[in-house]
């Protein structure tokens, strides 16, 4: 332990913990803007800037460990000043159209406005950046950046993907892909984990809502929304429930009282996708287990952001990829084909909403693969905050709402369905089914979680050994199954280099472009709590755990589809649920 | 090539090499500094090479190439040895005639030796130049004395036998202890002990260690570590292994910046050199240690200067720093141990090792020990590399060195350590260089760039001028410099601009303050030095440019028309008279000066002129004589007689009336203007004559009574009303005045002369300088005879001892403690003296004056200088013991004057020690409602054009006071031609004007100057550039 004295108090506090840390642990705040707990620690904002006996300058709290001995005043005159001039530069090249920005009463440099007590605004001069730059997936607009650099220590480091650094120096420092290229012209995933850390209004999802309240309001169009499993854990955060709790009910009733037709849920779409995936998993095991050719290891598609990145870093490794759509993409190819006929409704005339954790999946509707009949599949994906901004817009008093269901046909889903919001469930709900399927009983683990894949390490992995198969499927007798799994780009890099390498173990691969899985996604709400994931998790698991039936392929309402629509794989099915990938390595 | 092993290798390597070089007669040594690159030394190489060739003297005659002689300024220069003469600003043919004349005949070319400009003679003989004397050459010892591209060359003075010694030994130790004993500092701007840093990179533990040398030299206007690495790569090269040894690292590099393409190729192969010999590689000297070497380009960041920053650069990242700590000797390249040191620290190294600790710390200051070297730019005589001790003052660098500013311009700042660092004021020149003494006056040592700034310079502009580099270098990870920095150069901006506003330099300030309490790295820390430091010794100068939107040393362009105008207190319209009088409009250029000066004939011979000394003009051959011109159109309008008369459009405010004590030129100056918006105005003068000092303290043959009586009867027409001989609290009492008029202006100049105060100055025959002239003016028959000594040397001194001439002593000495051309009188008046047959004596101080009743002798004693006094001029002190007596009959002390008005009672006015009155800069008011003051009285014995431009500003303060818009009458406002020409400009010196001939002009009080034949007056007023064209 390390004895300091802050502001006149005696502490005592860990070795290797910094002023900020030990001024937290002894409840003393220290103001800091750029400082993200566990994620990024740069020290470029001088905010939180703290007098320490004997220095010769202030020191920034969040880089400086505490020393034996050491004296530190985090609110003398000298740092008061100081801070305040600070935010005077700070805000002085910052556009400040607080009013009309997306981040008003919600951004981090207000607040530090309001906790410094700054009432003065000494230099009237403009921003240096004024560059807007929309993509299908997130708007930059740097004239309110402040280049903190969270965003370049996520793109980088947690994401790997690399496309975010400063470009030029001093104050003409952009944050921006190299040569300042827009987003869309760059190996950018658009998984928009830059969106969640930015603390003011620079990232952002690029917005949809107004095409979906263009539909909503217009009588010709049947608005069709469905909302993913991460949407209902995190939704609540934005009406001030606390981190961790579930609004499923209140997100049903509130998605219908915004005025759409039908208010789906993309948990169904789940379950189908594993009907899907575990029959394609299957085929290619057969395949190669009789010399046919086949592409493993398989990976899991879900994740729109990881597909992007894929195509665009390890264009080679597409035949690897599962070809199913992801679940949002089924249901609405199917809203428009299978539901459309069941109704008799003119499917041209129909509007898919997907209220998604995600910004990729913005990007992945426009993908013109995602189209059938002429029509895409989704018409506009709104983020889990945008669908938040709307029932607000709507005036819909969201905490009085009483709890509602989905609509059939496509509203009931079991518990493999909820989990495909975590990191490790989409594998972890392929597994029950495709092991029910093989084996003819369920998955050896207690409460069927394959535990060796729950959790948030980076690259998890998992082997079951296939004893007494069915004889139906007696060519898999003895098969030890092999599979990872991985959340966060920088974990797919470690994994896609060893399959290129040739020395992949793995049968089966699930990646999420996100650390965590969907629940935090770059859609998703932003959070102050560092255990948002943990907390966002366990009430993915809970969802699971209470539902009556918990493997997809015990869905009845999947099992009605299929009696109409014909089996998984088929012909139909490759056509509407199935999609191929493009090599997108040219871009930049 | 043969890996060296053995300590009797390195011995015969380097008696070959002496042998070599003996065997010639002559050797050349052409210097390939960088800056003589740049000025062609190749072509006089080459030139060298092939005369030499031609007259089949390879045998007897070596050229070589060197690094850095040093004095960049007048390169390209050679050393010939064994005689050691130097030759500079050299040219092929130059070359040539060196081989026929000086190696052939063994006759000196002296004519292209160096040439002193401060004792104005050549010197040919490289060890009796004042440049090189002064200094004190350790790092610098090899450079332009070696060939930089030869190994051997280095190990013939002794290379690599340090690092022998210390691997063969095998104790890392025994390095580390004598860099620590040494007191060797880090020379690259922070001065960390560089023992300190060795040893806790040895305490390190870590498998992987880094040395690293910082030759990311990006400091504008430096270039020491260029000069060493192109000079002497191989001191680097040893520094870095002797040191890699000591940390126990197995890799190094050095990060030298793309824009030193010279240094990174000598660099690259002195390391394959050293390599070759097995200097660096696998079991060095066949031992256990092994080093690779290698180099890294930067691109050129200012920040990469910045150790962390640095490192990111080699690592192939942005290059941006990092927090501290973790500090690199901690977790540094690829976060292994590292320890960066800069050239000129690694440099010195290898000498400490080899010729101990104790020699070098025989060099400099206890606590900064050894010597620096320096970059001399900017206004100095003698740009380059120079190295002098730890402590050396900053005047001496200057002066002894740098030979003084050119073009008898004043010295204003030295701005030390770049961009980072602050400026060395008049005050600070005896400031010795130090790491310690330099950061008290809020500058750094730095690298050792030391930019010398004179008159000229605009604190401000050079302020804003830093700020744009530092903004543009900034790398722009932390807020504080990122953004701090843009707005403090937008206010500079704005300021230099026209468009300061009040608050701006608090304002400065505080970012400043804050910028260095809380910017992340080293660049950001420093960033707002320079404007902090010019604050700090220039804040009128910065508050003259918002409140006054002036700027004094003509640079702000958006300030003023025209650098002369400017530069004119009185603020005439020069560039307007001087177009007037080349279209022939001479009574209409007469006018034009007289709308801001009512004194244009007096002006035209004895004013100052600063205007010329702004003249854009003297930078192409000389300044428009502006002056002259202006004697001739007032003489040219006298003659043709037009009175000048002035529209009345202004109410004549009889209620008000003002009174002016002192006829002078301020007070006259004052009254005209305030007569001319209505005003009734009494100047009172207790005099016999108005006029002032110009009456009776300026010679006749200076300023004829009659054109002084003219200008004064032209001020009275306009409706002055002169009370002769009415003098204030005699004739009619302060609190009288005070009561009468509503406002007073007190212009009495100072007319006491200060007395010496050495025994004898009451005796006969000492006569004190302004009584001397007065009693001229009151008695023209009086006459001197025999020896006259004049003590002082200022334009009293000179006006006595010209005048005593006149009047009959057979022989004037004037007897001045400093050195002639730090006498404070008008150059051209010592020189008209001396014409005349006035002796004058430099270097002499009177101790007494010697006689019963009548002075007989003055004893004197000799004089030398020595440091600087707070005017930037030396002080002189007397040499022990050198007294010497002259044999005089009469003695005029004209040291300076003082006030004192006997009217005015010291307890109620605020007054200086001096006697003169504290005014209100802006309102010129004194501590007493009403009474405002101005000229001498304020300033002190100063130039007449300060008394004028004080008596209308006077007029203005008045008019304010008593209610009025301060808006002068200055009469019609006249048209300026366009007389431009835009053909190519020809040089040609000021043309003739006529002068009396010394034998002439001795004997009499005749005007001396005759003034400009029209022809050459209008020739000469289309020299002017029109600087006022934008």
């Amino acid at each position: 332990m390390i004895n300091l004295m802050i502001n006149n108090k005696s502490i005592s506090v860990p070795k290797g913990s910094t002023i900020l840390d030990a001024a937290k642990q002894n409840g003393i705040l220290i103001p800091n803007l750029c400082y993200l707990e566990n994620i990024h620690k740069i020290g470029s904002c001088r905010i939180c800037s703290v007098e320490v006996q004997g220095a010769k300058t202030l020191m920034a709290a969040c880089m400086t460990e505490v020393k034996e001995g050491m004296v530190v005043n985090t609110k003398s005159d000298k740092v008061i000043k100081a801070r305040k001039v600070l935010y005077e530069l700070m805000l002085s090249d910052h556009s400040k159209e607080c009013l009309s920005c997306n981040r008003n009463l919600n951004c981090e440099l207000q607040k530090l406005g309001d906790t410094l007590g700054v009432e003065e605004n000494r230099f009237k001069t403009s921003s240096a950046r004024h560059h807007l730059d929309i993509s299908p997936s997130i708007t930059r607009d740097l004239s309110k950046c402040i280049l903190c650099r969270r965003c370049v220590t996520v793109c980088n480091e947690i994401q790997g993907v690399g496309i975010l650094n400063a470009q030029n120096r001093g104050f003409d420092t952009v944050i921006s892909p190299s040569l300042e290229l827009p987003l869309n012209s760059v190996k950018c995933a658009y998984c928009g984990q830059c969106t969640v850390v930015c603390p003011v209004g620079a990232l952002k999802e690029t917005d949809s809502t107004q095409r979906v309240w263009q539909a909503i309001n217009d009588p010709n169009i049947r608005v069709v929304i469905q909302a993913a499993p991460a949407v209902r854990v995190a939704l609540g955060e934005l009406f001030d429930y606390p981190v961790g709790t579930s609004v499923t009910g209140k997100m049903a009733a509130a998605m219908r009282a915004l005025g759409v037709d039908d208010v789906f849920d993309t948990d169904w779409a789940a379950d189908l996708t594993i009907m899907e995936e575990g029959t394609e998993f299957l085929n290619r095991v057969i395949n190669v287990l009789e010399g046919k050719p086949a592409v493993l290891p398989m990976i899991t598609s879900c994740s729109p952001g990881w597909i992007k990145y894929l195509e665009t870093h390890y264009p080679e490794l597409i035949p690897n990829l599962s070809t199913c759509k992801s679940p949002h993409m089924m249901l609405g190819a199917l809203a428009k084909s299978y539901y459309a006929e069941l109704k008799g409704i003119d499917a041209k005339k129909m509007f898919v909403v997907s209220v998604m954790p995600c910004t990729a999946k913005k990007y992945e509707c426009t993908r013109e693969e995602m189209m059938n009949d002429g029509m895409y599949n989704v018409d506009a994906v709104i983020t889990t905050r945008e669908l938040g901004t709307m029932i607000k817009q709507a005036g819909i008093d969201f905490r009085n709402l009483k709890d509602e269901k989905f609509d059939d046909p496509m509203g009931y889903s079991t518990g493999a369905a909820d989990i495909f919001g975590l990191t490790g469930g989409v594998m972890e709900a392929a597994l029950r089914t495709v092991y029910a399927i093989l084996m003819g009983k369920n998955l050896p683990f207690e409460n069927l979680h394959v535990t060796p894949i729950v959790g948030l390490e980076k690259v998890k992995h998992a082997s079951i050994k296939l004893e007494g198969v069915l004889p139906k499927y007696k060519q898999f007798e003895g098969l030890e199954v092999k599979v990872a799994v991985t959340s966060g780009l920088a974990g797919a890099k470690e994994l896609m280099d060893q399959i290129k390498a040739g020395v992949s173990p793995y049968h089966f691969i699930e990646v999420m472009g996100c650390v965590g899985g969907c629940i935090t996604g770059g859609g998703q709400p932003r959070s102050d709590d560092v255990n948002v994931r943990e907390k966002r998790m366990s009430i993915l698991y809970t969802e699971d755990e209470t539902k009556h039936l918990r493997q997809s392929h015990e869905n009845p309402s999947i099992e009605k589809f299929y009696e109409i629509w014909g089996a998984p794989n088929c012909h139909k099915s490759h056509e509407y649920l199935h999609t191929h990938y493009k090599d997108r390595s040219d871009l930049k | 090539m043969k890996k060296i092993t053995n300590f009797q290798e390195l011995l015969d390597i380097k008696q070959e090499y002496i042998d070599k070089q003996s065997k010639y007669e002559f050797n050349v040594l052409v210097c390939g500094g960088g800056g003589c690159v740049s000025s062609n030394c190749h072509e006089v190489s080459l030139a060298l090479k092939t005369q030499i060739i031609l007259k089949g003297l390879e045998e007897k005659i070596n050229v070589i190439q060197t690094g850095c002689m040093g004095i960049c300024a007048v390169g390209p220069v050679i050393l010939i040895l064994p005689q050691r003469i130097f030759y500079t600003e050299l040219n092929p043919e130059k070359a040539i005639d060196i081989v026929d004349r000086h190696l052939i005949k063994n006759e000196i070319c002296t004519e292209y030796t160096f040439f002193d400009n401060a004792f104005q003679k050549r010197v040919p003989c490289i060890d009796d130049i004042e440049f090189f004397k002064a200094q004190t050459k350790l790092v610098l010892d090899n450079c332009g004395e070696i060939e930089y591209d030869n190994v051997d060359s280095y190990i013939s003075r002794d290379g690599y036998q340090a690092a022998f010694n210390a691997i063969k030994g095998n104790n890392p130790e025994t390095v580390i202890k004598e860099v620590e004993e040494s007191g060797l500092r880090g020379r690259g701007g922070a001065g960390f002990l560089t023992g300190v840093k060795l040893r806790s990179g040895f305490m390190q533990e870590s498998k992987e260690k880094y040395m690293v040398c910082n030759a990311d030299e990006g400091d504008p206007g430096a270039f020491m570590d260029r000069s060493i690495i192109e000079g002497d790569p191989h001191s680097v090269i040893e520094g870095m292994l002797l040191s890699a040894f000591a940390i126990g690292a197995q890799k190094g590099y050095v990060y030298i910046r793309a824009e030193y393409p010279i240094a990174i190729e000598r660099l690259e192969r002195a390391i394959a050199q050293a390599r070759e010999y097995g200097f660096l590689g696998e079991n060095i000297f066949g031992s256990d240690f092994s080093f690779e070497l290698d180099y890294r380009i930067g691109a050129g960041a200012f920040v990469c200067g910045e150790e962390t920053a640095l490192l990111a650069s080699i690592e192939g990242k942005r290059g941006e720093p990092k927090q501290k700590p973790p500090f690199p000797f901690q977790k540094g390249l690829f976060d292994c141990p590292t320890i960066i040191n800069n050239v000129e620290t690694l440099a010195n190294i290898p000498k400490i090792i080899r010729k101990g600790s104790k020699w070098y710390s025989g060099y400099g200051l206890p606590h900064a020990t050894g010597t620096k070297v320096f970059a001399l730019a900017g206004d100095v005589v003698n740009t380059g590399i120079i190295e002098v001790p730890i402590g050396t003052t900053i005047g001496d660098i200057i002066y002894k060195i740098g030979g003084g500013i050119p073009n008898k311009k004043q010295f204003k700042a030295a701005q030390i350590g770049g961009p980072s660092g602050g400026c060395v004021t008049k005050d600070n020149l005896n400031v010795p260089a130090d790491y310690d003494s330099l950061n008290k006056i809020g500058a750094i040592m730095g690298s050792g760039g030391l930019i010398v700034m004179n008159e000229d310079t605009c604190m401000v502009d050079t302020a804003r001028f830093f700020m744009d580099f530092i903004r543009d270098e900034s790398c722009g990870k932390c807020l504080a410099c990122r953004v701090g920095t843009k707005r403090m150069l937008e206010i500079l901006e704005r300021i230099t601009d026209g468009k300061g506003e009040e608050g701006d330099i608090e304002l400065l300030e505080e970012i400043g303050e804050t910028i260095k309490l809380t910017a992340m790295c080293g660049l950001g820390q420093t960033a707002p030095n320079p404007i902090l430091s010019t604050i700090r010794f220039f804040r009128e100068e910065y508050k003259e440019h918002i409140e006054d939107k002036y700027c004094r040393a003509g640079v702000c362009a958006s300030m003023f028309t025209s650098p002369c105008e400017n530069t004119c207190p009185a603020g005439i319209n020069i560039s307007g008279y001087v177009s007037l009088i080349a279209s022939g409009r001479l009574q209409d250029a007469y006018n034009l000066i007289m709308q801001e000066n009512p004194f244009p004939a007096v002006c035209g011979r004895i004013c100052t002129r600063p205007c010329e000394s702004k003249c854009r003009r003297g930078t192409v051959d000389e300044a428009v004589a502006i002056r002259e011109l202006k004697r001739f159109v007032s003489d040219y309008a006298f003659k043709n007689e037009l009175p000048w008369k002035i529209q009345m459009t202004f109410p004549r405010k009889k209620d008000k009336r003002i009174a002016i004590i002192g006829a002078g030129a301020s007070g006259l100056t004052c009254a005209y203007y305030l007569v001319n918006i209505g005003y009734e105005v009494d100047v009172f003068e207790s005099e016999s004559k108005a006029g002032g000092v110009l009456a009776y303290g300026i010679p006749e043959y200076r300023l004829p009574k009659a054109i002084l009586g003219h200008e004064i009867s032209l001020i009275e027409q306009s409706g002055v009303k002169i009370h002769l001989n009415t003098e204030i609290g005699k004739d009619i009492s302060f609190k009288q005045l005070r009561e009468d008029y509503q406002a007073i202006y007190v212009a009495t100049g100072t007319q006491f002369p200060q007395k010496i105060n050495i025994e004898g100055e009451e005796l006969e025959g000492v006569i004190h300088g302004i009584n001397f002239l007065k009693r001229i003016h009151h008695d023209p028959d009086f006459k001197l005879s025999g020896v006259v000594a004049v003590i002082g040397g200022g334009n009293t001194a000179i006006d006595s001892a010209r005048t005593a001439l006149r009047i009959g002593a057979s022989k004037v000495i004037v007897l001045y403690r400093r050195t002639i051309d730090q006498m404070p009188a008008y150059h051209e008046e010592i020189i008209e003296a001396q014409e005349e047959g006035i002796e004058i004596m430099e270097l002499v101080s009177p101790l007494r004056f010697i006689g019963d009743n009548k002075v007989k002798e003055v004893e004197c004693v000799k004089m030398q200088i020595v440091n600087f006094d707070s005017s930037g001029r030396r002080k002189s002190v007397e040499i022990l013991n050198s007294n010497f007596k002259i044999k005089v009959d009469y003695v005029i002390p004209a040291v300076s004057q003082y006030a004192d008005l006997p009217f005015i009672g010291k307890n109620e006015i605020t007054q200086t020690k001096w006697g003169t009155f504290v005014i209100d800069n802006k309102t010129m008011m004194t501590t007493m409602p009403g009474v405002f003051a101005g000229g001498d009285i304020v300033r002190g014995p100063e130039d007449v054009i300060n008394a004028i431009a004080d008596g209308k500003k006077a007029a203005i303060n008045i008019d304010l006071y008593l209610g009025g818009n301060g808006i002068l009458n200055k009469g019609e406002k006249i048209e300026i031609p366009v007389v431009y020409d835009n053909d190519e400009i020809v040089a040609h010196n000021q043309f003739e004007k006529e002068v009396l001939d010394p034998e002439t002009r001795k004997n009499s009080f005749d005007e001396v100057v005759i003034g400009f034949h029209k022809l050459n007056a209008i020739a000469e007023s289309m020299r002017c550039l029109h600087c006022e064209r934008r």
